[in-house]
């Protein structure tokens, strides 16, 4: 009798990995995937490199003088004489930019000349290293402080401010909260992409059989529930492979776009991506601590600090579930339509809440512990999309266990309820049956 | 010895009867012919003795023991809706549904060769389904179907989709089937090939068994005493003697070289009384009774069964 079951699930398995659109797509995506890594990090890169330019500083009140700031973006060069004519020769000497300050000791006046384009970020970081440069003067004036002493004491005064936060044992945990919230979302999204393409793929495999009437034929020699368990184990497998698939390739282009170019990946390169896709210029700090080139494995590992172990477990356990609950309620479904549109009429109720779940991705993500999150994490349709956004941002242990035992009870009643329907669905054929006779099913 | 006994199967659907109350027995090694129109229940009937579903009432016994499940190991079916996946390449889907009957894998490759060769569609093994004509995937139903050997077989309308050659090729393997001893129902509505091939019968009109019995049996049951001779010349007066002695002249035919008459015996007479008119008054050629066919027997018992039923309601 197993041995029937397991020549479904293999049936099931190996004629949908051999078709060419799963070959395809499970070699594509991780194409795809790194492409959405890697093509940002390249772009940023290339942004770089042209937004350099080259600043010629003349200054009229000679307070700014060499004591400007180069950045990976600018550097600054100084020249004194009459602005017209260095305008005149500037551009043709490979400088893009005039910058003139005039000499006014009430406040401070610069205009910046330049051709084409001006250089996104110049405004703000002369503005702001004139305002730098010009207060410093001034304290310097007012206190009459050696400028040896004031620099060492401006360095004593940086400040660093790092994120720790303390689970319910104690620990401590640097950690950033952004990187937790996007983390989650990402996890809710891919649970919710493979429940709903793999719980589809399960419903229109019943609605095939019994459309193509070959259930006939396999009801008489296996009992419905083997063809059930069988069809929705063999397209679990298939997931699974996939995703291990995608996974293993994701890293082995990762890897070796890390040997081809080791500094794509650099923490420098990471963090300009983070501002830049941010979307505000960080000024680069002049105590920034040149960190050499990161493997970018470490780099992504440093996400996934938080309780990595939980979140994997959680993962798998939501994914399961998750996927279990929604292929039996589909299966159920393919067995009592004769088509696929009129699926739509009764896989409705069951997918909205799981649309529902995604639509609230976001408030979930910037609330993980209101009542919204809270709630949807704990109905077992909503909880495998809902908790798994909460949970990088660190749940109660009991909350987590108890969206668990609901789903599990909720699987359960799933099981039970699909297959009942599934048993009768299969061989009635003609009209669609009412909900009501539906409900006589059940408790055939 | 029967080979599958029903006894007083009641099986309802939201509180329709589709069997009420029915009892029939397959004698072991016949055709047996399962009739009925279409609504009446016989593929309620087919099911349960697959063990697909199950009586609400009654009890069926294969073997001589409660039917069980692993008896359909012993059974092949071949539904009259039937399908195959579309994309699965023949020969991999016949060896997954062999397999499916409890073949091993080395068993059912032997024996699938075997048979494709046997039926001439060898060259399609490799390709889809979906590219076989509607007649090879039909032979492929019946090869999975009776590959596992059962002892016992149901065929719903297996001719159907077939042209005169392959219903022919299939006649001839049911025959095989039941030479190596093997049990074979027959649902159809072609009454002609029940007359050909079918041993027992039974009838089945709006969830009621109405008819069952050795197909000879039940011919003779229904005969009507309805003669014909043909002679190759006959006297004037010879009908008007038949017509003196209340035979009744149904048809009279010319065809050139022989007449022949169709007569009807009244209670009142013999055969012999017959004839010794004939031999009188004609040179008699030939001389034999007409037996109702399948065909009639089938029309009149539903439209007598449905007379009374509504009547009853």
């Amino acid at each position: 009798m197993k041995n029937k079951t397991l020549l479904i699930i293999s049936r099931e398995y190996l004629t949908r990995i051999q078709k060419k659109s799963f070959i395809i797509i499970t070699i594509l995506m991780p194409i795809l995937l790194v492409a959405m890594i890697v093509l940002p990090v390249t772009l940023v890169l290339l942004n770089e490199k042209n937004q350099f330019s080259r600043v010629l500083v003349v200054d009229e009140s000679e307070i700014f003088i060499n004591n400007f700031e180069d950045t990976k973006n600018f550097e600054f060069s100084y020249r004194s004489g009459d602005i017209e004519q260095i305008k005149r020769e500037a551009f043709d000497q490979d400088f893009d930019v005039v910058l003139q300050i005039l000499d006014n000791s009430e406040s401070l006046k610069s205009n910046i000349y330049y051709k084409k384009n001006l250089p996104s970020g110049l405004e703000s970081e002369v503005e702001s290293q004139m305002d730098d440069i010009f207060f410093d003067q001034l304290l310097q004036d007012s206190l009459k402080i050696d400028p040896v002493r004031y620099d060492h004491l401006q360095a004593l005064a940086k400040s660093d401010a790092v994120t720790i936060q303390i689970d319910d044992k104690g620990v401590e945990k640097e950690h950033d909260a952004e990187i937790n919230q996007l983390f989650g979302m990402a996890c809710g999204m891919i649970i919710y992409f493979i429940i709903i393409i793999f719980a589809s793929q399960v419903l229109r495999g019943v609605l095939e059989e019994k459309t193509n009437r070959i259930v006939e034929v396999l009801i008489s020699s296996v009992k419905p529930m083997q063809l059930l368990i069988g069809k929705i184990v063999g397209i679990a497998l298939v997931g699974l492979t996939q995703l291990v698939i995608w996974i293993a390739l994701s890293a082995a282009i990762l890897m070796g776009i890390q040997l081809a170019a080791p500094n794509l990946f650099s923490s420098e390169t990471m963090e300009a991506v983070e501002t830049t896709s941010v979307g505000y210029h960080n000024v680069p700090d002049a105590a920034t601590i040149d960190i050499a080139p990161d493997n970018i494995f470490q780099v992504i590992q440093n996400y996934f600090s938080v309780s990595f172990g939980v979140i994997i477990l959680s993962f798998i356990f939501f994914f399961v579930v998750g996927y279990l609950i929604y292929s039996t309620l589909y299966a159920a479904t393919g067995s009592v339509v004769d088509n696929e549109s009129d699926s739509q009429q009764y896989t409705m109720p069951i997918t909205i809440p799981l649309i529902l779940a995604i639509v609230f991705v976001p408030s979930i993500s910037t609330n993980p512990d209101g009542p919204l999150a809270f709630w949807l994490s704990m109905i077992p349709l909503t909880s495998p999309v809902a908790m798994m956004v909460r949970l990088p941002s660190g749940v109660h242990a009991w909350e987590l266990l108890l969206s668990m035992g609901l789903a599990l009870a909720f699987l359960a009643f799933s099981i039970w309820f699909s297959a009942k329907i599934y048993r009768i669905g299969i061989m009635t054929y003609g009209k669609k049956p009412s909900w009501k006779t539906i409900f006589k099913w059940l408790r055939e | 010895m029967n080979i599958v006994e029903v006894q007083h199967i009641t099986k309802l659907f939201s509180g329709f009867a589709a069997l009420d109350d029915v009892s029939l027995s397959v004698p072991q090694g016949c055709v047996f012919g399962l009739l009925g129109p279409n609504g009446a229940g016989k593929t309620t009937l087919i099911r349960i003795l697959m063990h697909i579903t199950f009586p609400d009432k009654g009890e069926i016994f294969f073997k001589n023991h409660p039917l069980t499940a692993d008896d359909t190991y012993d059974m092949g079916y071949l539904p009259e809706e039937r399908g195959l996946y579309k994309k699965m390449k023949t020969g991999e889907q016949a060896m997954y549904l062999s397999q499916l009957k409890g073949l091993s894998k080395g068993e059912a490759y032997k024996r699938l060769r075997e048979k494709f060769e046997q039926f001439g569609i060898m060259e399609w093994w490799n390709k889809p389904v979906e590219e076989l004509s509607k007649g090879m995937q039909q032979k492929i139903q019946f090869i999975t179907t009776i590959l596992h050997r059962p002892s016992f077989l149901i065929l719903d309308e297996p001719f159907s989709g077939f042209d005169p050659i392959n219903a022919n090729l299939l006649k001839d393997e049911i025959a095989q089937l039941k030479k190596e001893g093997a049990t074979i129902v027959l649902s159809t509505h072609n009454m002609a090939s029940v007359e050909e091939i079918c041993d027992h019968i039974a009838l089945i009109n709006r969830s009621h068994k109405i008819l069952e019995g050795d197909i000879f049996e039940v011919k003779n049951r229904f005969k009507k005493n309805r003669f014909s001779v043909e002679v190759s010349r006959f006297e004037p007066s010879l009908t008007d003697q038949l017509l003196s002695r209340e035979f009744q002249i149904v048809q009279q035919l010319d065809d050139g070289h022989y007449t022949r008459f169709e007569v009807t015996i009244p209670q009142t007479q013999s055969i012999n009384d017959l004839l010794q008119i004939f031999l009188q008054y004609s040179d008699i050629h030939s001389f034999n009774e007409i037996l109702p066919t399948m065909n009639e027997i089938f029309i009149e018992q539903v439209e007598q069964s449905n007379q009374t039923r509504n009547h009853e309601e």
